[in-house]
């Protein structure tokens, strides 16, 4: 049933999992964190968000998880209007959308297991498909010895990959990262884009936020750069 | 089926981590019923015994003179001009002598020296069932001293006011600490809540962004409050039986407890406490999770 209304939503959009049209979000007194901005995200691609710090690209992120409203323009993800979704809707959606926030937002006196869990749990997933996701994603990250730990007790790389591990757990159609490869060595680095592009591969759209040139330069993905706020340019990663 | 093991294992971890605050709520809870609970029980015992107590209630009126037959016809027509009455029958002089010389039994040599004459003569009255009230007797008297030849009417006045009295004021204690209990369990619960809020308002957060309907994030919550309720009314009215319990033993016998006839609750009262307490302690943790959910 709701699968269904989805796919005609989808229809109904064409192929977009993300539209942005004349989108601005500024912040008092007189703050222009984004001014503008138009694009779309096709479902299934890859697409990167660079720019330097304070470039904008965390308020995007937010804008399209619904966690901050825009001051102007319209979001479209998945074809829903996301700013008029409320209650169950809105929550439905949100179940669909993984995000690995910048700060993280992990539950510091839980294990990482649970906090990998949560995502799961509230889509009513099974215990037993929740473990096994769990662990194969602990191990996938090179993670697998801290399955018990609390995440309070973990270095801030390793809480970015529990972040990132929550992120994706659920299968979601749609990922949102905020610099997945912050505070990781190279080899780290490569696990976590293996893992992404894993999920991309399975069918998810996949948004990552990053100033890491290592991990877009030589793809074929598009690239959207922002600059205080605006959009610079819009270009493949091959076209660099 | 799954919505219902997730929020379970929710109302778990609240548990869990909350415990020593739901404790005292819980106590809070049990303690309220207790007292709330003890003084109902003592005033619908009270109004029981206070309609046994009118249940041979009868009025006597005394007479200036011994009324003749039209006399006799006079009254009782103004008397069932008042109210139908259960019975009424007239006592003359020389009855009222006897009945009283039957009384004293082997005593009764001390009125031989009386003329047989010196009580008035009397009607008795015994109202009807539907005129047992204490207001509408006393109506019924002030009535029947209005009546021409009438000296005095007489029921046990003091005894029956005194003791309507003593019902009125249970009254106002009943209700007084009914309201206050009420209050202070309903905010004791929703404080609790409010803590239990407070202090995973990040996990809240998280569970709003990562999709969780509001029921998912609500009904463990709610789940706490019942238990509350349900929990703390039911240790409550077991703690209020076991004090009867021991009341009733140590009164045994004889005695003003024998009058009043103490009985506890019925089944259908202890379920509607037991329901009430459910839903006032739902009431307080909806509300407080329900202000939460609207930041
Ligand atoms: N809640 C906020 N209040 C005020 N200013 C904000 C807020 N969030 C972001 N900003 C400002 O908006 C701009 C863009 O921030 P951000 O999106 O975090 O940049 P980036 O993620 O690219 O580093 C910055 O100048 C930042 O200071
Ligand atoms: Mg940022």
């Amino acid at each position: 049933m709701e699968t269904q209304e989805n796919t005609t939503q989808q229809e109904l959009s064409g192929n977009n999992m993300i539209e942005m049209i004349k989108v601005s979000r500024s912040y008092p007194p007189d703050i222009h964190a984004l001014s503008d901005i138009s694009f779309h995200v096709e479902t299934g691609e890859m697409f990167f968000l660079i720019g330097r710090s304070g470039a904008g690209k965390t308020t995007l992120l937010k804008l399209i998880c619904n966690m901050e409203m825009p001051s102007n323009g319209l979001i479209e993800v998945a074809g829903y209007n996301i700013n008029n979704l409320k209650g169950k809707d809105l929550a439905l959606l949100r179940q669909r959308i993984g995000v690995a926030y910048q700060d993280f937002k992990l539950l510091n006196d839980r294990t990482v297991a649970e906090n990998i869990a949560i995502a799961m749990e509230v889509s009513y997933k099974k215990p037993r498909a929740i473990k096994q996701r769990v662990r194969d994603l602990l191990d996938q990250l090179q993670l697998s010895s801290k399955h018990d730990l609390l995440t309070g007790e973990l270095s801030r790389g390793e809480q970015q990959r529990v972040a990132l591990a929550r992120s994706v757990a659920n299968s979601p159609r749609l990922i949102l990262v905020d610099e997945p490869t912050g505070n990781l060595d190279s080899t780290t680095t490569e696990k976590v884009m293996d893992l992404l592009t894993r999920s991309n591969k399975a069918g998810a759209t996949v948004v990552i936020a990053t100033h890491d040139a290592s991990i877009y330069q030589n793809s074929n993905n598009r690239i959207l750069e922002l600059r205080e706020g605006m959009l610079h340019s819009l270009i493949r990663g091959n076209e660099i | 089926m799954n919505f219902w093991f997730a929020v379970i294992r929710q109302t778990g971890r609240n548990l869990r981590q909350t415990w020593s605050s739901q404790f005292m709520t819980f106590l809070t809870v049990s303690l309220s019923v207790l007292i709330f609970a003890f003084f109902s029980l003592i005033y619908t015992n009270m109004l029981g015994a206070g309609d046994r107590l009118t249940d041979d209630l009868s009025l006597i009126v005394y007479l200036q003179e011994e009324p003749g037959l039209a006399m006799k016809e006079q009254l009782r027509r103004k008397i069932l001009a008042f109210d139908e009455v259960e019975e009424l029958r007239f006592v003359s002089r020389t009855e009222a002598y006897e009945r009283f010389a039957k009384q004293l039994g082997k005593d009764s040599d001390v009125l031989l020296d009386m003329p047989t004459d010196f009580l008035p003569a009397s009607i008795e009255i015994v109202p009807l069932r539907s005129l047992r009230g204490y207001s509408q007797i006393k109506l019924f008297s002030e009535y029947l001293s209005s009546l021409p030849g009438t000296e005095k009417v007489q029921y046990g006045q003091e005894w029956i006011e005194r003791f309507y009295h003593f019902v009125r004021l249970l009254t106002i204690v009943v209700v007084l600490s009914g309201t206050l209990l009420i209050l202070t369990a309903t905010f004791m619960v929703a404080y609790t809540i409010r803590l239990t809020i407070l202090g995973r308002q990040d996990e809240l957060e998280l569970l709003k962004l990562v999709g969780a309907t509001t029921s998912y994030i609500q009904t463990p919550f709610l789940i706490e409050g019942i238990l509350q309720g349900l929990l703390g009314s039911i240790i409550g009215l077991l703690a209020l039986y076991g004090l009867f319990q021991w009341i009733s033993t140590r009164f045994t016998g004889p005695g003003i407890l024998n009058f009043f006839q103490f009985d506890f609750f019925s089944p259908f009262i202890l379920i509607a406490i037991v329901v009430a307490s459910i839903s006032l302690c739902a009431l307080g943790s909806y509300t407080s999770i329900r202000k939460f959910l609207l930041i």
